[in-house]
């Protein structure tokens, strides 16, 4: 190859533009519903660095002091996260992409690819942090009325300051890769990730940072900004890039930091490809090696699964479904972020102060039920989404063993169903119940909460299995991106309409009971009649929801198969 | 051409290649013969330059693949077994795409496209996506990538397999005049009348090792029956006594 390093980037541009090109059904959908997200995200930290730049220049030199110290707060903050998404990309584009099979044969030479790749792994890892700092640095910039040199130094700041952590991860990658094969690194690293994204929230919970705003626990100023600048160390480049955006923020430019970032930058490049051309192929080598399966001796499944009154055939499917599960660390390892924010979730409610408004705690623990309620509803469809829903689209290109056998498509996906509806419930149902528990909601909620929370996961998860069914997506590489699909944005809409519907049915009616009862008067039969009513709307609801979902999707499979 | 000298891939305590050589000279078709996981993908994976050897040389066109890897590669036409394509684009952009990979340029290569498009017989579908191609038509859709840079030597894994009768004879009959412009080509295939009618010399190997080699002729010589079909040669070279076992188990 003779040309720039940059025509190995061109097969990605053209895939793009011929993406960009096709229309496929539920495009606007999806533009709309993530375009939102994104501009209301954008909005929410323009807005927010904007108000706190202009309430700190009430403050004079103090206020600068916190701008400065803020800014490299934010950039440290990024620093970590560039570094470990840094190690996680590089395993892909280095190592595991498709398309090293071609790029490999071919006379490439080694440093070329390495830039190609680099370039790649910068883009990929570092485009999120762009999108985020991007509304806070026009916000900065645009509240200190910052000339416009400050914003032609962000984009001087934030390139190296991306590639420099990239190019740590990415060493760290080539390092992992020629100590254990590339597929076992990357499990390792995937469960390293959410074990530390799971201890770094529950730790900033378990400091309570609501304390810092109650007036009679504040600390100390010395003691408060001694803390504040203890991880601003002048040696990252978090601190620099800080620096250098404050000086520019002022009309000034700081030679030192600026050179410190690009200087470094550009040694952690030229480090790396030497590196790389020392041990990339090795490395490469050995990630061709097929990885040791685990959990094959994992013969509890087999014993669990035969005391199960199933046929012979659900109980295959199982033990297939449990075990792939089990053997890809990327899909359990997110249950363990999840299991995270479910126990702050359960924290908050035990800190939750509600001694402090007495007259309204009886009346706001009952509110707080349904908040709660909603909230379980709400990581059900989450959960559901992401495990359930993609579970036929997970039988990918081995699909035609299902259709081949003699099984009908009426057990294969109530198989399915179940094998999603036991985790789900027992997770939401705890949940439920443990809040209520230690909010000591009224007994008659804590039940109405209880029931609800079944048939909510009867409904959810029937129309996760059935849309799952009806929009799968077997060519799709993992199961995010089958939730993130058509018919998954399609389950999410539909989900949380079924819960403002379901918790206005159940509201209603408790709400009336608990009102009689604590004026000790009894209900009048109409008003009776229509409660029960609103209760038997909610079964009702959650039934039809449940089994029409399922309906669907073996109508869906059973066209398939014709 | 391409020559193999004691090459060994060890994966572990496990030898996938074991003390493998052998040599395919200019216009000679090379048959690569041996049973399921003898070691035959292994051996092609590391001529193309996509594996390092535990031990052994690589040779094609006279240049070292690990020592001098660009000028190796750029001699070298491979298919792939399970061929790697961009499924976003069109089949002209990926062969231009390759084209450029191997340093062709300029106003002729998308001569050189339209040549080898025409040749495999997909010229009517050089402006579909590849993601809307059937497995025959990219597995034609690799070859005139594998043929485009005119390469000295080619390395071609199961080149029959999904190709539908006139797809498989285009390929054989495209592969006889490559050798006959003097590309050398080594072969793996498990079509053992493919490799009888084709190949001029042939390789078996069997758990990692060369067990046989020389023309179709030495190789039933050294089986024993000079007059019997390569079928029953082969099988008897790697073992095909499970087929009787297989034929009572049935």
């Amino acid at each position: 190859m003779k040309g720039p390093f940059t025509y190995l980037l061109l097969p990605h541009l053209w895939s793009s533009r011929n993406r960009a090109g096709r229309r496929e059904r539920g495009d606007l959908t999806r533009a709309c519903l993530f375009g939102g997200v994104g501009i209301g995200v954008f909005l929410a930290l323009f807005s927010g660095a904007a108000w706190l730049t202009l309430q700190l220049q009430d403050y004079d030199e103090l206020g600068d002091y916190l701008l400065r110290l803020g800014l490299s707060w934010i950039f440290m903050t990024f620093l970590a996260f560039l570094a470990f998404s840094g190690i996680v990309t590089a395993l892909s584009t280095f190592f595991l992409s498709d398309d090293l099979r071609l790029l490999l044969t071919a006379p490439v030479a080694a440093r070329r690819l390495f830039y190609a790749r680099f370039a790649r792994t910068v883009a990929q890892s570092s485009w999120m942090v762009v999108v985020f700092v991007t509304p806070i640095l026009l916000g900065v910039g645009l509240a200190s009325c910052a000339p416009a040199s400050f914003y032609l130094t962000s984009l001087l700041t934030i390139v190296p300051f991306a590639i420099i952590p990239v190019a740590v991860g990415t060493a760290c990658t080539l390092l992992l890769v020629n100590v254990f094969p590339a597929r076992r690194a990357r499990d390792l690293l995937m469960l390293m990730g959410f074990l530390f994204a799971g201890a770094i929230v529950i730790l900033l919970r378990m400091i309570r940072p609501e304390q810092l705003v109650r007036a009679e626990s504040l600390p100390d100023v010395t003691g408060f900004f001694s803390t504040l600048q203890s991880p601003v160390t002048p040696l990252l480049p978090s601190f620099w890039a800080g620096e250098l955006l404050f000086a520019s923020l002022k009309g000034g430019w700081d030679f030192l930091h600026a050179g410190a970032l690009w200087t470094t930058a550009l040694a952690s490049c030229v480090g790396l490809r030497m590196a790389d051309e020392r041990w990339h192929f090795s490395g490469y080598s050995r990630s061709q090696e097929a990885p040791k399966a685990r959990f094959t001796k994992f013969r509890t499944l087999d014993v669990i699964a035969r005391a199960l009154p199933l046929s012979p055939v659900r109980k295959q499917l199982l033990v297939k479904d449990l075990k792939v599960f089990l053997r890809d660390v990327s899909q359990w390892s997110q249950l363990l972020l999840l299991l995270a924010l479910m126990l702050i979730y359960l924290y908050n409610f035990r800190v939750l102060d509600l001694g402090r408004i007495p007259y309204m705690s009886g009346f706001v623990k009952n509110v707080y039920a349904f908040v709660n309620l909603a909230m379980a509803g709400f990581v059900l469809s989450t959960v559901a989404v992401r495990f359930v829903f993609p579970m036929v689209s997970a039988e990918g290109p081995a699909f035609w063993l299902i259709r081949k056998s003699p099984i009908t498509m009426h057990d294969f996906l109530w198989s399915k169903f179940w094998t999603g509806l036991v985790p789900i419930l027992l997770l939401t149902e705890t949940l439920t119940i443990a809040a209520n528990e230690l909010l000591d909601v009224d007994p008659f909620l804590k039940i109405v909460a209880a029931v609800a929370i079944v048939l909510l996961s009867l409904a959810l998860v029937g129309l996760a299995t059935g849309l799952g069914a009806r929009y799968p997506r077997f060519t799709a590489d993992n199961p995010s991106q089958v939730a993130g699909s058509y018919g998954g944005v399609a389950f999410m809409i539909l989900a949380v309409l079924l819960i403002i519907v379901m918790i206005v049915l159940l509201g209603w009616p408790s709400t009336n009971y608990l009102y009689y009862q604590l004026r000790h008067r009894p209900i009048p039969a109409g008003r009776l009649a229509m409660m029960g009513f609103s209760f038997m709307a909610a079964v009702g609801l959650s039934v039809i929801t449940w089994l029409h979902g399922m309906r669907s999707g073996v109508q869906a499979l059973d066209a398939m198969s014709n | 051409m391409i020559a193999v000298h004691n090459l060994v891939k060890q994966y572990g305590k496990f030898t996938a290649v074991d003390d493998v050589s052998l040599d395919v000279q200019p216009g000679e078709i090379h048959g690569f013969l041996g049973p399921n996981g003898a070691g035959k993908t292994t051996t092609l994976r590391m001529i193309a330059g996509l594996l390092k050897p535990t031990s052994g040389r690589v040779e094609v066109n006279g240049h070292d693949v690990t020592r001098e890897p660009e000028l190796a590669k750029g001699s070298l036409g491979f298919i792939p077994d399970r061929p790697f394509i961009y499924e976003k684009l069109t089949a002209a952009e990926f062969l231009r795409f390759h084209a450029g990979l191997y340093g062709l340029d300029g106003n002729g290569v998308m001569d050189r496209v339209h040549e080898m498009l025409d040749l495999f017989e997909l010229r009517r579908w050089e402006n579909e996506l590849v993601e809307s191609f059937s497995h025959g038509m990219k597995q034609r859709l690799v070859m005139c990538a594998a043929f485009l840079h005119r390469p000295r030597a080619v390395a071609v894994d199961e080149p029959m397999v999904g190709l539908d009768p006139r797809g498989a004879r285009l390929i054989k009959d495209v592969f006889r005049r490559m050798s006959e412009r003097g590309v050398a080509i080594l072969m793996s295939t498990h079509t053992l009348e493919v490799a009888q009618e084709m190949c001029q010399r042939l390789s078996i190997i069997l758990k990692g090792k060369i067990i046989a080699q020389g023309t179709v002729d030495e190789v039933r010589t050294l089986a024993g029956d000079p007059g019997d079909h390569l079928t029953s040669v082969f099988l008897r070279l790697t073992g095909g006594s499970a087929l009787q076992e297989l034929d009572e188990a049935v």
